[in-house]
């Protein structure tokens, strides 16, 4: 689990007691308390957003539409799930909707070709400390591809199981609650998942 | 637990998934297979290089986004008719958006504070009590602003489509630039004279911008109610030798209906003297029909060495 997704799991739990107040001052139309809202998950749905459909302006328009629809359909919560599941629910549903689009279009939308073959546009976005090291640097943007295309062999349902698993750190039952699911299929979703990726990058590993 | 088992075990292992005791024949395997263990190393070299591949979206992503998200929500919570280009609104909707922007948070709890609950939306319809109907996403505090169509169906129900607005409250002190941007706002909110008079007399007092005279200008000859016109003109006086400010007050002079606004204009045109003032009292004594301005007026004029009248 990456460190970020454990800090978020633990604060998450940490401001439980708050959440329901916050949340039913949102249902009473408290803009300030939606805004709280808002503020304590964006972050984390952009970053699953922007990891899945690795692309900024496809973030945008999840983080941007998932959070119209919390505002809009808010006072249908009735607290008979955590908010934090409920709100998963709906930026799942949007992700997985974008990434069947993207699978019918067959586009391959991170990975661009330029003069010096495949690059992955989201290179600029990363921040690596090899960056120096020209050979280190090829390895990386190497690597970086296989994952590209390791991942680009998920099922958009695999791809999810695996992303909220991996970097979201969520547990395979709370997966499968979001995903409408049993944790027994979430399961099977990441084992597949994981079997696919080593068959791609097998030899780079 | 064989080598066979445990390698399909190991990707569930790795996220601590397995069931207890599966877990723990995956250990005791472990412990005394070289070949598994080498499998586990790979597990973990696949995560690892999985973590390096992991995107952050950047502090301006996010920024952007809530910025973008407070737009929407507000365009949501606007009725489309008063969403025109050059109207008061304008204002109030530029400064409610600033107040999303990061970096910029109002509640400074020190020195002079203005607190405005500001009834920008204007209830043509408040909810009372709706027994017996089903308001699913009517929030109990919410305002109805207009209702834009109602349908009946053949069922005896009928489907009326509302706008639904909320209020909130926010505060800062007088020198912040979005309070002042919402009191000038405010200053034209049509539907309560009060909430004029409050940020008219609150922004008098800072009306070293351009922005603020234009809207006293404004106020001081349009606002239907004279309270506000006279919170304007105090606010003016320090603009008193300013031409545009003069012309504005000359004609204020000659039609308000206000005896008390007139009075007030008197004193302020008189502070300077110049011909274009005189001709005005001049014409103003001539039609005035309230005996104490008219007082007033004469008396103006002869401590200008000036004739009463323009006859
Ligand atoms: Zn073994």
């Amino acid at each position: 689990m990456l460190p970020d997704a454990a800090g978020a799991v633990s604060a998450r739990a940490a401001a439980k007691p708050d959440e329901a107040a916050v949340i039913r001052a949102v249902q009473r139309g408290d803009q300030d308390a939606f805004e709280q809202l808002v503020r304590a998950y964006d972050h984390s749905v952009l970053r699953l957003a922007m990891n899945l459909l690795r692309s900024p302006e496809d973030a945008r328009d999840v983080y941007q539409e998932a959070f119209l629809r919390v505002y809009r359909n808010i006072h249908t919560f009735r607290f008979d799930c955590s908010f934090h599941t409920w709100l998963y629910r709906i930026v799942t549903n949007i992700c997985l909707d974008h990434l069947r689009k993207r699978k019918v279009r067959r586009e391959e939308a991170a990975v661009v070709d330029t003069a010096d073959g495949p690059v992955d546009r989201m290179d600029s976005f990363e921040e690596e400390a090899a960056l120096a090291d020209p050979e280190r640097r090829l390895w990386n943007s190497q690597v970086s591809i296989r994952i590209q295309t390791a991942l680009g062999e998920l099922t958009p349902r695999e791809r999810m199981v695996f992303e909220l698993r991996h970097y979201q750190g969520m547990r395979l039952r709370a997966i499968g609650d979001v995903l409408g699911t049993s944790e027994e299929a979430a399961k099977n979703c990441l084992f597949r998942a994981t079997q696919k990726m080593r068959a791609v990058l097998g030899d780079l590993i | 637990m064989n080598c066979e088992e445990v390698t399909k075990a190991l990707p569930l292992y790795y996220y601590g998934e397995l069931e207890g005791e599966v877990e723990e024949g995956v250990e005791d395997h472990l412990q005394s297979c070289a070949s598994c263990q080498t499998e586990q190393e790979r597990q973990r070299a696949l995560a690892a290089a999985l973590d390096r591949h992991a995107l952050a979206p950047g502090a301006d992503l996010l920024a952007g986004c809530r910025h973008e998200l407070a737009r929407a929500i507000y365009r949501e919570d606007t009725p489309a008719v008063r969403r025109t280009a050059s109207d008061p609104w304008g204002l109030f909707r530029e400064a409610f958006h600033s107040l999303w922007h990061p970096g910029i948070r109002l509640a400074q709890p020190a020195g002079a504070v203005a607190l405005l609950a500001l009834g920008f939306f204007a209830a043509r319809f408040t909810g009372g009590s709706f027994s017996g109907a089903s308001f699913s996403g009517l929030a109990p505090d919410s305002i109805i602003s207009s209702i834009r169509s109602v349908q009946p169906d053949n069922t005896g129900r009928v489907q009326i489509s509302l706008d639904e607005t909320r209020r909130r409250v926010v505060s800062g002190r007088l020198d912040d630039e979005n309070i002042r941007r919402l009191l000038l706002a405010a200053a034209r909110e049509q539907d309560n004279p009060g909430v004029r008079v409050e940020s008219v007399g609150l922004l008098k007092d800072q009306c070293n911008s351009a922005e603020t005279r234009s809207m006293l200008l404004e106020a001081v000859l349009h606002d239907p109610n004279p309270g506000v016109r006279l919170k304007a003109l105090e606010g003016l006086k320090s603009f008193a030798t300013d031409p545009e400010v003069r012309r504005t007050l000359a004609q204020v002079l000659l039609k308000d209906q206000n005896p008390g606004v007139r009075i007030q204009v008197i004193d302020l045109l008189i502070t300077h003297q110049d011909a274009a003032t005189i001709g005005v009292l001049q014409t103003l004594v001539g039609k005035e029909d309230n005996g104490y301005v008219r007082m007033r007026c004469q008396n103006a004029l002869r401590d200008m060495n000036a004739s009463l009248g323009t006859f």
